[in-house]
């Protein structure tokens, strides 16, 4: 054996166990997926808002060779068992309840509901059929927007409801709200919008549906963070018992929140499946995807902040109305998120919050990265309008309201204690690394000329996991599950329900649990993507570093042990004596003695030993976050606007983050830095705009706009890992945080660059158009 | 998003081509480079009955320069007519706007032709053509004509083509030696259609502007030719001022259309912004010239 | 439906593919490729993209029979033996992608860049590359593996 190699995976940029097929085309996504006799659907979709749907007419398309069926609504409905949204249920909603069906049957509630399915030979075919389904619409006023949807005279969009009420308002208060703006030396008070736009995974939603009638059962290749989400939510809709239900994922492209639990389409498909008894495929196309997959942040906010003379924010009193889009999603229960989190880092005396949550003919809200991002939006842009009144400088006037930290650390007046947040020692990073007195100048020549350089900062806090709470973990995703196992092959096997879409698992886990264990990288296998062996999980929620990572370094530790137990007998030596490196059980002191992980593997598998000895060597792993803990920290832009077009270039992109002990920095940075780019794109170029219409107006790549390479600058990126707070787990997620911070961190620059024109900002997307129209409208003495 | 069904015909030559277009007239579409039709068929936005695909007729490709005009088959590929020196030498304009076409793919495959016929307000080349009186060569049934520019943009996505003509060539004029160019484009990101852009050439003679030409992507149906604007610039030495009159005057006479990405007081101010940019530059570069 | 004959990742391929059979849906449906993604079927997103003729191209634009009596290089094309190609191996040295589902759209692209612009700086291969969307990265990984890939051909 080779000598003693002390080798650390974790905290090193190891390359991924992905790369190899993802290079070479040979990924498994579902749209590569055939299946022996499957079909193809593609739906019929309403061209407008909000409508009644008068008469469906099948006959042509299924009179067309190569189409097998058409299912309508009413059909599916027959098919299927209407319930809450699985979603939902999964998260304890409570609110207002909408009943709709399946595919919409006697109403249409935005541009792309589905009203039937075709299910045929090819895609092209089943295209062509829907061509030929003819449907009956008779036109309702649409509602597109919050204030006529609060009008108790908009057309409710269902009927059960009798108003397009989402969620109840509701308001909280958190400390002495009333008394904080009495005392405040001035208080102000504005309007915030932020805009629809989407998640856009490269690849859209899909599946493929595979109903074995032999058996009554189900399998589902799928796109989703969960697998077994998915398989309850296909098992409830479907009437089956979840036993009878198998979720298969392979690779995914990308999601961020999109691919959760099934979606009607989806749980149509599945239904298809079983009635014509062949594998259905559904794959979205680009216009599908961006038409009526679901999309996020349209969220306006009412704002007034208790502020004192030398830039404290005393107090916050919001009121927000979400748009949540025709069917429910996560926008009904976001506001309870970013409640939770609007005090961010900072020493917030009191708060009120008051929320509701509207339904609107325009797809539902769904979560995407960050889906309480808003609220850093409308804290960081206060903090900055604050500061522009004073006339303070932005690093200066968070340095002036960031909690310190203490022991015991400061506590968010909305509960959660801000324990190892390092947003102070952030501030002061980028401020070193970012010579501001130097830019100032520079900015000043600019002027000069006719040129308008700005510099934004921001701050945030991500709950990555977020700290441990006192009362212990809560709900499903309290706790993460894992089940390792050395394979008889000498693999030390990682069970997880985490289901990688780009975060690089495989690789991340696998170096955890290979340093915990004592075997190479190549000795781990990460097995992800199928209900049928793998626990519970999900990914999302910047969880899985801590969760997950968590869970693989304690299994790990956990599997080592009893594997010791046996080597041990097999040794004829003390557990305590032995140690795993590179591979090898070995005694301590006495190299010769080593015998490989894998001839131990083999040993055990062999199966020829008494009941007193243990040579089951898996573990159920099961780990709550510890001590947990928060991600954050400051970003830094800065821009050049063109005042004459609008056109605004991010010249530089500094990143300042804490996410405790990095497992992978590659990783990590990959992460911030896309987030950043989609935080770009959304002030720069994202918008889903409807007309008043009810017309969708951007529905193809040529009107939603996705940043490119060369509308994102090199981010240049640094790592405070600063506070350890638990014994073994301090890796804590990144996955949001750039999404989050991103559009207040440009907003604010692209403010600062247009100061001389008196411009404030009270909204997030900013296309050349409302930059001008911003110019044209400001108050320069302002 | 799938093609919908359609008949295909790929003749080998042109009078093959143009017996096809007669005998199906509006129900057909010429298939050039594909880069902006295949989209719209995808988008079922488009319905032909027949596609004509005229990639297999190699005599309709090539640039060639004579008598003080560049011959550009319609069927040349934008990067083909990027890579020409001959394009490069006579025809500076061109190829000042032929890198803003979308990207190297779409060039790899888009035609000069096929651009042209298509005729998006908005494109780079039909600004060029509109600005520098390209003629457009059509065959038909009855044999070939030719149409100054100034008649070939008739309307949004239209042209003077008539449906059982091809057209099977592009002429722009041979540049003087002392033309400046400039092609200006505002757009959402590189490579993206211009919101605005502007293609420009001054011929200064002895430092006085001789001859100018200013032409508008994206602010009508159509490419436009900024008249008024090059009337008041030609006699005149370039100058801050002169140049900010002619942005006035070339954004007084155009109303532009409003759309996702802009309003259109949005697109007049900054048509007259990128006249003045467009001017300055094209000015530089025809005193660098004639030094 | 025609039958054509082309040459894809060196071999022979025959096929007959309806005249509106997109050249992407034919290398993924009918030949089994399927490592040429479709991201957006108009155009924009170039994770289609493929090499035919030597030249880069958006296969969701071409027809499959426009690729008769064409050479056509997909991503499955360039490590034919299982040993990655410069590009490939500088990608995974960079930590380029994440969910893989734009990657063969890249590395076609700037394969096909890099062959004609060996010496490119950044700032080309940005917008050269600018017609590729990625989602994941914010695209700084990639360019970085196709930096290094430029670096390591020209020490060869």
């Amino acid at each position: 054996m080779t000598a003693i190699a002390a080798e650390r995976y974790t905290g090193a940029s190891i390359k991924r166990s992905e790369d190899p097929r993802i290079l070479t085309g040979a990924g498994r996504y579902v749209d590569d997926i055939k299946l022996p006799g499957m079909l193809h659907t593609a739906f019929v979709r309403s061209p407008m808002a909000h409508a009644r749907v008068l008469s469906v007419d099948v006959s042509a398309a299924l009179a067309l060779p190569g189409v097998v069926a058409v299912f309508t609504g009413a059909e599916l409905e027959a098919m299927t068992v209407p319930g809450p949204d699985a979603l939902m249920a999964l998260m304890g909603w409570a609110g207002p309840t909408p009943e709709f069906t399946l595919l919409a049957t006697d109403t249409v509630r935005l541009v792309g509901d589905p009203v039937a399915v075709v299910v045929a030979e090819s895609r092209y075919l089943a295209e062509d059929g829907c061509e030929l389904v003819e449907v009956e619409y008779d036109d309702l006023p649409p509602v597109m927007d919050a204030a006529f949807a609060l009008d108790p005279g908009s057309p409710p969009l269902f009927a059960n409801l009798g108003n397009n009420i989402a969620r109840l308002h509701s308001r909280h208060e958190f400390g002495d709200v009333s008394a904080t703006f009495a005392d405040a030396d001035r208080v102000i008070d504005f309007h915030i919008d932020v805009h629809r736009h989407q998640n856009v995974p490269m690849e859209g939603r899909g599946c493929i549906a595979s109903y074995d009638a032999d058996h009554g059962v189900m399998t589902m290749y799928a796109a989703t963070q969960s697998v077994h989400v998915t398989k309850i939510a296909v098992a409830m809709r479907l009437g089956m018992e979840q036993d009878k239900v198998r979720v298969l994922a392979g690779d995914i492209g990308g999601s961020f929140g999109l691919k959760i639990g099934a979606s009607r389409e989806e749980l149509a498909v599945a239904a298809a499946s079983r009635a014509v008894g062949r594998p259905v495929k559904w794959v979205e196309d680009r216009g599908e995807n961006l038409t009526a997959s679901g999309q996020a942040r349209e969220e306006s906010f009412d704002v007034r902040a208790a502020v004192s003379n030398d830039g404290a924010l005393r107090g916050l009193d919001v009121k927000m109305v979400v748009d949540t889009g025709a069917y429910p999603g996560m926008g009904a229960m976001v506001p309870d998120i970013m409640e939770a989190m609007l005090p961010g880092p900072y020493k917030l005396m009191a708060m009120g919050f008051e929320s509701t949550a509207v339904t609107t003919n325009k797809a539902t809200y769904v979560a995407y990265r960050g889906p309480w991002a808003s609220e850093t939006f409308v804290r960081e842009r206060v903090l900055n309008l604050i500061a522009r009144d004073l006339g303070l400088d932005p690093v200066e006037i968070r340095l002036r309201n960031v909690a310190p930290r203490t022991d015991p650390p400061a506590v968010m007046i909305t509960g959660r204690p801000l324990v190892g947040v390092t947003t102070r020692e952030s501030l002061e990073r980028v401020a070193q690394l970012v010579d501001f007195p130097a830019f100032r100048r520079r900015q000043a020549e600019a002027r000069a000329q006719g040129r308008y350089l700005g510099i934004g900062v921001a701050t945030f806090i991500e709950a990555a996991p977020g700290p441990r709470s006192p009362e212990g973990p809560s709900g499903p995703m309290g706790m993460e599950s894992m089940r390792l196992r050395l394979e008889e092959d000498g693999i030390v096997a990682l069970f997880t329900g985490q289901m990688p879409h780009g975060q690089s698992h495989q690789t991340t886990l696998a170096q955890i649990a290979a340093d915990e264990f004592g075997v190479p990288f190549e000795q781990v296998r990460i097995v992800v993507g199928d209900t049928d062996v793998v626990p519970f999980g999900l990914t999302g929620g910047s969880r899985s570093a801590t969760m997950t990572g968590g869970v693989a370094l304690h299994g790990a530790r956990q599997l080592k042990a009893k594997v010791l137990d046996f080597a041990a007998y097999l040794m004829e030596a003390s557990a305590q004596d032995l140690l795993i490196t590179d591979g090898n059980v070995w005694v301590r002191g006495d190299p010769a003695s080593a015998i490989a992980v894998t001839d131990v593997a083999r040993r055990a598998a062999s199966g020829q030993f008494g009941a007193d000895v243990d040579a089951m060597l898996e573990v159920e792993a099961t780990f709550d976050g510890g001590e947990g803990g928060w991600s954050g920290g400051t970003h830094c832009a800065i821009v050049e606007v063109d005042a004459e077009t609008g056109i605004v270039k991010v010249e530089r992109y500094v990143a300042v983050e804490d996410c405790g002990a990095l497992i992978n920095p590659a990783v990590v940075e990959g992460q911030i830095r896309g987030g950043v780019a989609q935080g770009i794109g959304a002030v720069l170029l994202e918008r889903s705009a409807y007309g008043e219409d009810g017309s969708f107006q951007s529905a193809t790549f040529m009107d939603y706009l996705m940043p490119t390479a060369c509308d994102v600058p090199r981010i240049e990126i640094e790592h405070l890992e600063t506070v350890p707070l638990d014994a073994d787990v301090n890796f804590r997620g990144v996955g949001e945080g750039g999404m989050i911070v991103a559009p207040p961190t440009v907003v604010n620059a692209i403010e600062d660059a247009l100061s001389p024109f008196g411009v404030r900002i009270y909204e997030q997307h900013l296309p050349p158009a409302r930059i001008l129209e911003l110019i044209a409208a400001a108050d320069p003495d302002q | 998003m799938k093609l919908p069904e359609v008949e295909y015909e790929a003749p080998t030559t042109v009078a093959e081509a143009i017996d096809l277009l007669a005998e199906h007239l509006d129900e057909a579409s010429v298939l050039a480079g594909g880069q902006s039709l295949i989209p719209l068929l995808a988008l079922r936005l488009a319905r032909p009955a027949v596609l004509i695909d005229i990639n297999g007729i190699d005599e309709l490709s090539g640039v060639s320069a004579a008598d003080g005009w560049v011959a550009i088959g319609a069927m040349t590929r934008e990067y083909v007519a990027e890579e020409s020196e001959a394009v490069a030498d006579a025809v500076p304009l061109l190829a000042a706007a032929l890198p803003l076409i979308g990207h190297e793919a779409i060039r790899s495959r888009g035609t000069i032709g096929g651009s042209l016929a298509h005729a998006d307000p908005a494109a780079e080349l039909s600004a060029v053509a509109r600005a520098l009186d390209a003629e457009f060569v059509v065959r038909g049934p009855s044999g070939e004509r030719v149409i100054p520019a100034a008649q070939w943009f008739e309307g949004y996505l239209t042209t003077s083509r008539r449906p059982d003509e091809l057209l099977v060539e592009v002429r722009f004029p041979t540049a003087r030696g002392d033309t400046g160019v400039s092609f200006q484009e505002v757009a959402r990101r590189h490579g993206d259609f211009a919101i605005v852009g502007l293609a420009a050439s001054l011929v200064l003679s002895g430092g006085v502007i001789s001859d100018a030409r200013l032409a508008f992507a994206g602010v009508s149906d159509v490419p436009v030719r900024a008249a008024a604007a090059e009337d008041l610039l030609v006699g005149e030495r370039p100058s801050t001022e002169l140049f900010d009159d002619a942005a006035r005057r070339a954004t007084d006479d155009i109303d532009p259309p409003a759309d996702l990405h802009g309003s259109s007081d949005y697109r007049k101010t900054v048509a007259a912004a990128i006249v003045r940019r467009g001017l300055r530059a094209a000015a530089d570069n025809a005193a660098r010239g004639s030094d | 439906m025609a039958d054509i004959t082309l040459r894809v990742n060196g071999a022979t391929c025959t096929g007959s593919p309806e005249a509106r059979k997109t050249l992407a849906d034919f290398l993924r449906d009918d030949l089994d490729l399927t490592g040429t993604h479709v991201g957006c079927e108009h155009g924009v997103c170039g994770a289609c993209t493929v090499i035919v003729d030597g030249r880069a191209v958006r296969s969701c634009l071409m027809l499959a029979v426009q690729a008769a009596g064409s050479e056509v290089t997909t991503i499955e094309g360039l490590a034919p033996d299982g040993e990655l190609g410069t590009l490939q191996q500088a990608m995974w040295d960079s930590h380029s992608f994440q969910c893989g589902f734009c990657t063969p759209g890249f590395v076609m692209q700037a394969t096909a860049f890099l062959s004609d612009h060996p010496d490119a700086g950044e700032q080309q291969i940005r917008e050269a590359l600018s017609g590729n969307i990625c989602r994941c990265t914010g695209y700084q990984s990639i360019i970085d593996g196709v930096l290094l890939a430029a670096e390591r051909n020209r020490e060869r």
